[in-house]
């Protein structure tokens, strides 16, 4: 009978070492400042294992990682990234520029590539030309330069929807007039959190908490805006210039 | 690989005030080989109903003939036309008399409902291969890009929308769906329907 | 002794590689091969296993509980065994799972617990280190596909902060104010978190003893791998109590009134 165990020989059941535990993560760049976002459950099949495990994290005050798939091996490899980050500050006395670190990651996931990380990463920032950067990678280190991805369990629904809201895809302009190259701030943010609420509504593995980082270069203009908003907490480290925000809100529970 | 995705395609309907539209793409495929940019999987019921047969090519042909001639018999037998929750019900029932063996289409509907004071009510639904319906207050989608025009949709419909805002509404939610799915695309179709008239537009979409 | 000249290597010049910098090839190594290579024992499935763990915080620490039963497969073979173990004054862990592998790490925690005791530092492993240590030593066998076959809550109370995390077989790790195990994280969570999500810091330890027997119960009555007999962890600042076995009050009344099941008269 097919599908059914034989009750004749052993059954071959070999440990599988990967599992995936849901959520999606999203980053946009703007001219200067970058936005990352993550949301906080963590789960495997239907059940929720906590409503609060971060996917994001503060590098450098010019680097933010979003890391989603197999959260052991996400939480290992932003372990390692940070082991690296700190044995070259140590090195060079300043932090890692985030192209190098973009390149670093990619070469830490390319030596697994025969037992990758299962894991997608966004790594959103600021370039030392003081623009806006988000560079997205695949488990095995294949990366690129963008200004906007969405990665995870709901990237189908929300990264089509970024393309028609900041790329402006199948739009096209009133006459005389052109789209802008970069948005503000306060338009970026709601189309991060529209994003999520949208993938909370329709997709089961998103949901509980939100977690968006914000990047800001020196002198950025986005500051203004930026700190009067509810539930904003700065989490810069150093007086690089650059500054780090983070911004918590809840997203629904079902 | 599923038989679902085998010829490629989506449709989509949404309601609007007064209004619903329907739109579905014209790609047909042979699996990730494109065959024809013009094939039409939205077919008229009555003048107030549309429906949408996104799915396996070769069970558009079939079940369009099928929900052709059920509602010509319903029409003669009954003497007038049919409602659109009516209509979904032929449907589901059509579909799960195959329940094991079933056509690889999941319809979706769209229509203006008669109500009882004389006025007309938008109406919208959709099922899956085996009859499954959903009366959905919103939108519904399906297709091989159904996951994109979720996230989409849920992204930019909002209620009330006048006829020519619920145009580009439903248009630009199936242009940015379609062009992240491999098996949608190649133009598209939208029909916005109201009380008195029914509009059709063919949209030029990206060609890769 | 290797009697193929081309598996020597080049000797070093000094001349022209003073810091010894000449690539080395990658050679066929002739060494002592493992003869028993092929035959490394690792574990592939579970064999005397452990169910449910349940924790919660609560006012004055963490409160956890196991049943005593170790099955083997559906044979209940151990019946007085116990799965909360103390690591130190300030943490309990609870397994399930693999209860060899859970015994293989009783050893390497009391072997670390030692190590720590005789550096005389003046610090000692909290519950946050312990299931750091925990979920590296998870991790990392799971990487050499050799795993240890647990899934691992680790609870505790160290310089006044609450602590209560998840490890398992896959190293993937998370924290919350209630854990499960296994079966517990179906049947028991959905409790729990009724009970004690926004009362962390206001339940009592009648309150989290109520609330941890029902628990116990509900899993004794669904859980076909389960035991009516469990023991109870409290972690406070005080230090570490695992209780005597417990028993579960079970009712069976109810099932005098079933009809349609099994052969009845009427």
């Amino acid at each position: 009978m097919p599908g059914m165990v034989s009750m004749t020989q052993p059954i071959q059941q070999s440990f599988n070492p990967y599992t995936e535990n849901g959520g999606t993560i999203l980053a946009i760049a703007g001219a200067d400042f970058t936005v990352i976002a993550g949301d906080t459950r963590q789960s495997e099949g239907y059940s929720i294992q906590t409503r609060y495990a971060p996917k994001v994290f503060r590098l450098t005050d010019k680097a933010v990682l979003a890391v989603n798939g197999f959260a052991a091996d996400g939480n290992m490899f932003v372990k390692k990234v940070r082991q690296r980050l700190e044995w070259y500050r140590h090195a060079h006395a300043k932090d890692m520029p985030i192209r190098a670190i973009a390149r670093l990651i990619q070469t830490m996931l390319y030596a697994r590539r025969f037992f990758p990380y299962y894991v997608y990463n966004i790594l959103g920032g600021i370039e030392e030309d003081g623009t806006g950067a988000v560079y997205s990678f695949d488990p095995v280190g294949s990366y690129e330069r963008e200004a906007c991805r969405a990665a995870g369990a709901a990237q189908s629904l929300v990264q089509p929807f970024l393309d028609n809201q900041i790329y402006f895809k199948n739009q096209t302009p009133a006459a005389g007039t052109a789209f802008p190259k970069h948005l503000p701030l306060s338009t970026v943010l709601p189309l991060v959190i529209d994003s999520f609420t949208s993938a909370t509504e329709r997709h089961i593995e998103v949901g509980d908490g939100l977690e968006i980082y914000v990047v800001l270069a020196r002198n950025s203009t986005a500051l203004a805006g930026l700190q009067s908003l509810r539930g904003v907490q700065e989490v810069t480290g150093t007086n690089d210039g650059e500054r780090v925000f983070v911004i918590r809100r809840d997203l629904k529970k079902d | 690989m599923s038989i679902m995705d085998h010829n490629g395609g989506s449709v989509i309907a949404m309601v609007g005030k007064d209004c619903v539209a329907i739109a579905s793409d014209l790609r047909l495929g042979d699996r990730a080989l494109s065959i024809s940019s013009n094939f039409q999987r939205i077919f008229p019921i009555t003048d107030r109903i549309y429906v949408g047969l996104p799915g396996l090519g070769t069970d558009v042909a079939t079940l369009r003939e099928r929900f052709r001639f059920r509602v010509n018999m319903y029409t003669i037998k009954e003497e007038r036309e049919i409602e659109p929750e009516t209509f979904a019900h032929l449907v589901s029932s059509t579909l799960y008399e195959h329940r094991f063996g079933p056509y690889f289409i999941e319809p979706v509907m769209a229509g203006m409902s008669k109500t009882p004071s004389g006025g007309y009510k938008p109406f919208i639904a959709a099922t899956d291969l085996i009859g499954c319906l959903n009366f959905a207050k919103d939108f519904v989608v399906a297709g091989t890009a159904s996951s994109k025009l979720y996230g989409v949709a849920e992204g930019l419909w909002e209620p009330d929308l006048e006829p020519e805002d619920l145009f580009e509404t439903i248009s630009q939610t199936l242009l940015n769906a379609a062009d992240r799915d491999a098996f949608s695309g190649w133009g598209a179709i939208v029909h916005i329907i109201t009380k008195d008239k029914i509009i059709t537009r063919t949209l030029k979409g990206r060609m890769d | 002794m290797d009697h193929f000249p081309t598996n020597w290597g080049r000797p070093r010049h000094e001349g022209f590689d003073a810091y010894g910098t000449f690539p080395i090839h990658q050679r066929p190594t002739n060494g002592p091969k493992d003869a028993f290579k092929e035959g490394i024992e690792r574990t592939q499935q579970p064999i005397v296993t452990g169910t449910s763990v349940l924790a919660i915080k609560y006012k004055d620490g963490i409160m956890m509980a196991a049943d005593n039963l170790a099955s083997y497969g559906s044979l209940a073979r151990f019946k007085d065994i116990s799965r909360l173990h103390a690591v130190g004054n300030n943490t309990i862990i609870g397994a399930g799972g693999d209860m060899s592998d859970f015994q293989y790490i009783q050893t390497i925690l009391d072997d670390i617990t030692t190590e720590e005791f005789t550096a005389q530092d003046g610090h000692s492993l909290g519950p946050a280190e312990i299931h750091e240590y925990l979920s590296q030593v998870m991790y990392a066998r799971r990487t050499k596909m050799n795993p240890l076959w647990n899934a691992l809550l680790v609870g505790g109370v160290k310089d006044g902060k609450k602590f209560l995390a998840y490890v398992d077989l896959l190293g993937t790790t998370y924290s919350a104010s209630t854990l499960a195990t296994g079966f517990g994280g179906h049947l028991a969570i959905p409790l729990l978190r009724e009970a004690v999500e926004g009362r962390e810091d206001t339940l009592t330890e009648e309150e989290a003893l109520r609330i941890i027997e029902n628990s116990m119960r509900v899993l004794f009555y669904r859980d076909a791998r389960s035991l009516n007999k469990y023991q109870v962890a409290i972690v406070t600042e005080a230090g570490v109590k695992i209780s005597e076995s417990l028993k579960v009050e079970t009712s069976w009344s109810f099932a005098e009134g079933i009809r349609g099941y099994g052969a009845q008269t009427q």
